[in-house]
């Protein structure tokens, strides 16, 4: 593959390459293979306190009567949290991105403003829901109220989760309907035109022509959503805080576990535990992923 | 709000560019048609409502706000961004998120291209292994405690410095946009420049980036983002309240003025507002990168 390069001296080639990739390697990829390591230890998150090798306890812990009924509901709560918003974001995503393919007026315009939370980010767009769904006076108490209802909102455990999924998905929207209609735009347009010389209807095009041939950008979205979720928890962090067990995700028992959420536990916290969390979660995310890109895959090659 | 205005004219150019073909003749809309415009009439009320309300607060007093939270606002409070710039202390933490995502965002872009291009071409060995890396990358569990250990071992914490080597440091989709965008540059570019007597450098560093601007734009603003909006990474590397992020100074803001919501909707705006004027101008490069390097 090599062979050819037309620089002639590769000195130059090789030097920022390596600069490059070392640099990645150091700061990203050691710490994230070091995570096996410290899960293996009771490091702290102080400065120090001498660095003990526990062996496999930090995984006991876990599976230990005390926690482990904390931990099956955080594991609980991180499924549904992302399967909900893969289903509902890659639906309306889909969903979205056809109904802009058919050549609206102003659909740049329509793209843009679904595109716009990811450019803004988990704190604003936190503070804006949070707005919306003040329970003291705000849209949503008023939408509730039409229903002779009231609720705390992100203060109700009944409702929390639900809450935070609708913000998810509202928030990942964008960059899901952007893929497929970079998708839809690959299809070619002459077989839609030999579809409507066989007079196929629009519903027709859409299941027959379309569905099909996105498959490869919905298993990108699937995949890049399924992970993303399973690992996420800003937005559960930025609207209902780090302690709230309706929305506890195991990513946020992570972040509590190391660095104390800024309530309790404070600098001592066991980084050794969160580091076994982090990868029982790893292990998880990763069967999970593998089993849905097989499973899409075979569903590509179906079609 | 300013996208709204802006955005307008881009997608004026678009249809006019695509061809002329004659529509079917049933009335204005088929049923289909009108099928769309409903639907994404109702997903732009989801999307611009709560934009809008924040604006409308944001322009609130306090006292009107109370009195009718839902109503749109009478009297317009600019002085609320003022306010709120003042008692947030939002200069100080305005400058260190430009240094922080400038910093952090300018080493990831030169990274991703510098690592990206020799593989994209197959100029390194390997260079399937060194996708397959690219990719892996994406899944790697989540490093918090080392990052945080790392940093405190390399006498980094609570500095500037450690915080933009380890924002910088996470390449995300970088590298792939890259590879994909740059197999569509003809490698008979690389051969010319070279004839001229480029070296490597040279083509690397003056020759592509004007060839594959978009896909270096949507890079750049992917990862501006991320930074500008990180907040967990911002708390547990930067103790020190000075050298706070303006995200965790909203985090902070927040905290103080709970009830004010006029002011603390001012300081959501102040604080969205960069990344939406810089969306503004990059939008039509995003789309085009995303999109230019999915096909490739």
């Amino acid at each position: 593959m090599s062979e050819f390069y037309p620089f002639g001296n590769r000195a130059g080639l090789r030097t920022t390459f390596s600069l490059g990739m070392g640099f990645v390697i150091f700061f990203a990829v050691v710490p994230a293979a070091a995570v096996i390591a410290i899960s293996l230890t009771d490091i702290r998150g102080l400065p120090g306190i001498p660095v003990n090798w526990v062996g496999i306890e930090n995984y006991v812990t876990f599976f230990s009567g005390a926690k482990l009924g904390y931990n099956v509901h955080a594991l609980w709560n991180t499924l549904i949290f992302a399967f909900s918003v893969t289903i509902f974001q890659n639906f309306f995503a889909l969903m979205i991105a056809v109904a802009l393919s058919t050549k609206l007026r102003g659909r740049t315009f329509y793209r843009a403003v679904v595109f716009m939370p990811t450019v803004l980010g988990v704190t604003v767009i936190g503070l804006i829901w949070s707005l919306i769904f003040n329970p003291s006076a705000g849209p949503g108490a008023t939408i509730w109220s039409w229903f002779g209802a009231d609720s705390a909102f992100f203060g109700d455990q009944k409702i929390a989760m639900a809450l935070v999924i609708f913000v998810q998905v509202w928030a990942g929207l964008g960059l899901a309907v952007v893929i497929f209609l970079a998708g839809i735009q690959a299809i070619p347009e002459e077989l839609y035109e030999c579809a409507s010389i066989d007079g196929a209807s629009g519903r027709k095009k859409l299941r027959h022509i379309t569905v099909p041939l996105l498959a490869p950008s919905f298993t990108a979205n699937v995949l890049l959503c399924i992970v993303g979720s399973l690992q996420s928890y800003q937005l559960a962090y930025v609207l209902t805080g780090p302690n709230n067990p309706a929305t506890q995700v195991l990513s946020l028992a992570i972040f509590t576990q190391a660095f104390g959420g800024g309530t309790s536990s404070g600098s001592v916290a066991s980084q050794g535990y969160a580091g076994a969390i982090s990868m029982v979660q790893f292990v998880i995310v990763g069967i999970i992923s593998v089993a849905v890109l097989l499973y899409l895959r075979r569903q590509e090659a179906k079609t | 709000m300013t996208t709204l205005v802006s955005a307008k004219p881009a997608n004026r150019v678009e249809p006019s560019s695509g061809k002329n073909r004659r529509r079917p003749r049933r009335g204005l809309f088929s049923s289909g048609k009108l099928v769309s415009y409903v639907f994404i009439f109702v997903i732009m009320v989801l999307y611009l409502f709560p934009l809008g309300f924040l604006m409308n607060t944001a322009l609130k007093s306090t006292a009107a706000f109370n009195q009718d939270p839902v109503g749109l606002t009478t009297s317009f409070q600019w002085g609320n961004f003022a306010e709120a710039w003042q008692k947030g202390h939002f200069r100080a933490y305005f400058l260190n998120s430009v240094l922080y995502t400038g910093a952090a965002t300018i080493i990831n872009t030169v990274v991703s291209l510098v690592v990206g291009f020799p593989v994209s071409r197959g100029y390194v060995r390997h260079p399937r292994l060194w996708y397959g890396i690219f990719v892996a990358m994406l899944f790697l569990p989540n490093a918090l405690m080392t990052q945080f250990q790392l940093v405190l071992r390399m006498n980094l914490y609570d500095t500037a410095l450690g915080y933009i080597l380890i924002m910088a440091s996470g390449l995300g989709v970088g590298p792939l946009l890259l590879v994909g965008y740059i197999k569509s540059v003809p490698k008979e570019m690389d051969e010319a420049a070279a004839l001229d007597g480029a070296g490597y450098w040279r083509f690397l560093f003056t020759f592509l980036p004007p060839l594959i601007k978009p896909v270096l734009a949507t890079i750049f603003i992917l990862q501006a983002i991320g930074v500008w909006n990180d907040i967990i990474l911002a708390t547990i590397l930067l103790p020190d309240s000075a050298k706070s992020p303006i995200t965790l100074g909203l985090f902070a803001f927040q905290g103080t003025y709970t009830s004010q919501w006029g002011l603390l909707a001012s300081a959501t705006m102040i604080v969205a507002a960069p990344l939406v004027v810089a969306y503004v101008f990059l939008q039509r490069y995003l789309v085009g990168g995303v999109a230019g390097s999915v096909k490739g």
